[in-house]
């Protein structure tokens, strides 16, 4: 386990140096990445679930270096805006943001610029999917997540820490949601992108997956592909969702254990 | 102003046509509405008709200082803007969400695809750059606005001219276009999003839907392509489920599609290029009394003049005589009277052909989609065409012309030859 | 002001054993439960492809044919006779509402509460206008669940002497799943505080008045101030509540009261450091096992 620590400050490290450094190479010919993954290797997922007393739901995720708390609120009456309300489900409300001190460079990050909209954006429709809106009429649920550390793959990492906040709020969902961002270099894919190989111009996609179904809930891809190498990256990160998926489901089954025994029963 | 929810008549008798593989307009499911481009008289600006749906977009460019982590790249900007004008839904001002995923999809399809080459807009680094802005407008919405916006921008990119600068030592100067001929931005590729709505949690699939298809749609799936079969992005959203199998099949759809559009807007820059070197009338003064600014308006029919004799001779050599049967009164049930044989009408013929084709396609649906695909890509040729020797900058693309087998009717063979003189004359 | 530092100290991993991980009735979202057609579909779960699916992450708990899961933590649901405690969001036309934990706010009709002074008659325009001398914006209520609306929301009244406005007191918010359903949820504690525990997991301390006031009709209250022992007392029983919440153990008048017993040797302030926390609740486990066998 440490080893693997080790390994991803390396890669930290080494990135600070390189910064836009063109020519970076990605993928050794020894087949190894960055920070000494190999090309189909998730980063070590850690995560709680029950993080806060006052939220319905919440949980703290880290994958890698990226470390991502998510909080959940409701379902429960639709404050503010009263023509939001859907008389057949329940709106789902999200909130993205990054904190201060995420990332390398300290910079104030105004609320509700585009790229953090979007990402509320992708959040809520990911979760619209996934969560059974329809037994909640007339009520709101809010997902509110912070980016504490950024280290690539955000959207994934909240995702992942959303959905287990969701799980611990009680609120119905027909899966979890497992989510993963993938790139493609010298004709190989490589799954749970860091930063270092985010801005190193690698083509990246990222996929929010209902592993069970096999059903994606989201797909987003940058960057130039030809449409040959598509169906190899999608099937890349499928398995890589049902990876990370493998992780909450035991983050999941603990946390039951832990509070059941806890409860006496 | 909130936009007036769908009766539930409507939204239900549009799922059951979806179901039945029938659409308002007539189209099949992988048709395009017509698409036109148009340009301004200024360089850099472009009209993009998709149906009803009215886009413009403008490209501007001016020397500004660089980012500081890119001392040597110019410098892109994309905004669309959504105004009330083309739909009271839009509300000014406000970031609405539907603006934030149309312009971060426009970002993402024309930025982050590095489609221009924005070293080439340098001229001195670290001090000045030029910044080229996008300005894509919605004039009017009737569905798919990312399309037609990406259309728009792309065409509009390629066909702006920047003033050409000159540095001597440490002065910079910018040339007048009579000083010397502003010159085109270097594009590597061209991007196109196609878009796909899905209906019934995904068991339905159209490309390009309208406003009324948009609003009982499930989800949306945005790709965007260059001809090169390369993709530049992808964007789902909308809750909607999609399976692997569903997204390579739209892969497919959308390098069809994307290498019909390139040809088209290629054509329609040649065809202004010519226009424009011509000298003839271009853009907004000739666009003007036409009122081809709005949506609402009347295009020409274009009626073949050159060669009516010899065609109304070849017909009338080539067609079978007429039967020689004179015609009687012919009484069915008594009160009833008819003259003639009751010969087939050739008046609904053309309906009744439709729906034989439209049930033919219902069945073989499965099977015969690639065969489409391939049948379309080689119909692209006839596809394009010029519809007016006055309005040469003006192409228009019919591709919901259905593909009709031919038959030994009148009609048909009219509109057969109507096709080959019209190629002969393109040649 | 002194402040009290204390080291960090390693938490002591629960001792899971083998058959806890074995348990087969914990479910997480998506696992089948059962592919028999024969059940019946209850609440956290769904049918995909014939195949009874868990929806929450929970434990799976069957009635003859129906299947449930119960999540660990959720908001509350209302069952009709359940006892709330909940606030006053707003003030309608002919009705309040308040928050009482629940997804949607529960409703209170102005039919369903007792009018100042028990009179029983049809009520007036003028009663709609004088609402808000009642119960405005804030107040905290106890109440008693009347019936559930189709959409999940809860109507509430308060036609008994026991429920109406809560005067002076203490709120504690906690997971409703924690409140083990009994007979009555009001309790005089012998150690001269009463306690009030909503089913919807807001519990209300409050000094035990010394007389029924008949006449108040559940909208009097007291502004007389509260003796400093009292306060106390109100003060422990709301760090024991805490204490208990912290360790999941199921409230009631009995866990309460050990809890109470248990913590008299701590100052009030100290109940909530975690060692003591752990020896207070240890402490109580072992005196309601005592009691049970």
């Amino acid at each position: 386990m440490g080893n693997v620590v080790q390994r991803q400050t390396r890669g930290a490290l080494r990135f600070e140096v390189c910064g836009n450094m063109a020519g970076l190479e990605l993928l050794s010919d020894q087949g190894y990445r960055l920070d000494g993954r190999k090309a189909s290797e998730l980063r070590k997922v850690q995560a709680r679930m029950g993080v806060f007393a006052q939220a319905d739901g919440s949980a703290y995720l880290e994958q890698g270096n990226t470390k991502a708390l998510a909080v959940v609120y409701g379902p429960h009456e639709v404050r503010g805006l009263r023509s939001r309300i859907r008389h057949d489900r329940a709106v789902i409300n999200c909130q993205y943001s990054m904190a201060t001190f995420s990332t390398a460079e300290r910079k104030r990050r105004p609320h509700g610029d585009r790229k953090s909209t979007e990402m509320s954006l992708h959040l809520k429709q990911t979760f619209e999917a996934a969560v059974m809106t329809q037994l909640y009429p007339r009520s709101q649920i809010d997902i509110y997540v912070k980016i504490l550390q950024s280290d690539g793959g955000n959207y994934s990492v909240c995702v992942n820490a959303a959905t287990l906040a969701v799980i611990d709020a009680g609120i119905p969902m027909r899966d979890y949601v497992c989510a993963c961002t993938v790139g493609f270099v010298d004709e190989t894919p490589l799954t749970d992108l860091c930063h270092a190989e985010e801005s190193g111009g690698v083509s990246s996609l990222a996929l929010a997956l209902l592993p069970r179904g096999g059903q994606i809930a989201l797909l987003q891809m940058d960057a130039r592909l030809h449409q040959d190498h598509l169906e190899s990256l999608i099937e890349a990160a499928m398995t890589a969702c049902k990876g990370v998926s493998k992780v909450l489901d035991e983050v999941v089954r603990q946390h039951l254990q832990e509070v059941s025994v806890l409860s006496g029963e | 102003m909130k936009d007036t929810p769908l009766s539930n008549c409507e939204r239900d008798f549009l799922l059951k046509a979806i179901e039945e593989k029938k659409r308002l307009d007539g189209r099949q499911t992988y048709d395009y509405r017509k698409m036109k481009i148009t340009f301004g008289t200024d360089y850099g600006c472009c009209f993009v008709d998709l149906g009803k749906t009215r886009v413009m977009a403008q490209v501007s460019g001016e020397l500004v200082a660089p980012k500081e982590n890119r001392p040597n790249e110019g410098i892109m900007f994309f905004n669309i803007e959504l105004s009330p004008m083309a739909s009271p839904a839009f509300e000014q001002g406000r970031q609405s969400e539907l603006s934030v995923k149309l312009n971060r999809q426009l970002e993402r399809c024309l930025r982050n695809s590095k489609c221009i080459d924005t070293e080439s807009l340098c001229v001195v680094s670290g001090e000045k750059v030029w910044q080229i802005r996008v300005d894509v407008h919605m004039l009017n919405h009737d569905g798919n606005l990312m399309d037609a916006a990406s259309i728009a921008a792309i065409t509009a990119l390629c066909h702006f001219r920047r003033p050409d600068v000159g540095i001597q030592g440490d002065e910079v100067t910018v040339y007048t276009p009579e000083e010397r001929d502003p010159i085109p931005l270097s594009i590597y590729h061209m991007p196109v999003s196609v878009s796909f709505s899905f209906f019934q949690q995904g068991t339905y699939l159209l490309v390009d839907p309208c406003e009324r298809e948009e609003r009982v749609m499930d989800g949306l799936l945005m790709i965007a392509m260059n001809k090169h079969r390369e993709i530049c992005s992808i964007q789902s959203s909308g809750g909607i489920m999609l399976l692997k199998e569903q997204v390579m099949r739209c892969s497919k759809i959308a390098s069809v599609k994307v290498s019909e559009i390139t040809e088209l807007i290629s054509k329609a820059l040649e065809n202004d290029k010519r226009a424009r070197k011509a000298g003839g009338r271009c853009g907004f003064a000739e666009s003007m009394p036409q009122e081809r600014i709005t949506a609402l308006k009347m295009d020409k029919t274009s009626v073949e003049m050159t060669d009516v004799s010899d065609r109304a001779n070849d017909i009338v050599q080539k067609s079978e005589a007429p039967p020689q049967t004179v015609p009687s009164p012919v009484v069915p049930i008594p009160g009833v009277g008819q003259v003639g044989q009751g010969l087939q009408n050739t008046w609904g013929l053309e309906d009744d052909e439709e729906e034989e084709n439209g049930e033919e396609q219902d069945e073989k649906i499965t099977e015969m989609e690639e065969e489409q695909h391939e049948k379309e890509e080689s119909r692209g040729g006839d596809v394009v065409e010029i519809s007016d020797s006055e309005e040469e900058e003006v192409v228009i693309l019919h591709p919901e012309t259905p593909d009709k087998t031919p038959k030994n009717t009148g009609s048909s063979f009219h509109q057969k030859m109507a096709a080959t003189s019209k190629k002969r004359q393109k040649k | 002001m002194a402040a009290d530092m204390r080291l960090p100290t390693i938490q002591k991993p629960l001792s899971l054993s083998v058959s806890d991980f074995d348990r087969k009735d914990l479910v997480v979202p998506g696992d089948v439960i059962t592919s028999d057609t024969g059940f019946m579909r209850g609440h956290g779960t769904y049918v995909d492809e014939d195949k009874l699916t868990a929806s929450v992450a929970g434990e799976v708990q069957r009635v003859d044919k129906l299947i449930c899961v119960r999540p660990l933590k959720t908001r509350f649901n209302g069952e009709v006779g359940d006892v709330v405690v909940g606030r006053i969001t707003e003030v309608q036309q002919k009705r309040w509402k308040v928050e009482t934990n629940s997804r949607l706010d529960s409703v209170l009709l102005l039919s369903s509460v007792n009018l100042p002074g028990g009179e029983l008659r049809r009520r007036s325009a003028e009663d709609e206008l004088t609402m808000r001398e009642y119960l405005q914006e804030g107040d905290l209520i106890s109440a008693e669940v009347q019936s559930v609306f189709t959409d999940g929301a809860l109507s509430l009244h308060t036609r008994s002497l026991k429920y109406g406005k809560l005067g002076q007191g203490v709120l504690v918010q906690l997971s409703p799943s924690l409140i083990k359903r009994q007979k009555t949820h009001f309790h005089n504690l012998p150690c001269g505080a009463s306690i009030i525990l909503g089913n919807n997991g807001f519990v209300w301390l409050y000094p035990t008045p010394e007389q029924q006031d008949e006449e108040a009709g559940g909208f009097y209250t007291s502004l007389e101030p509260v003796g400093l022992s009292d306060r106390e007392v109100i003060s422990r029983l709301r760090n024991c509540l805490l204490a208990l919440a912290a360790h999941k153990v199921l409230l009631f008048d009995t866990s309460v009261l050990y809890c109470y017993e248990s913590s008299v040797h701590h100052q009030v302030k100290d109940i909530l450091k975690p060692e003591v926390m752990e020896e207070i609740v240890m402490l109580t486990q072992q005196k309601l096992l005592d009691q049970e066998g």
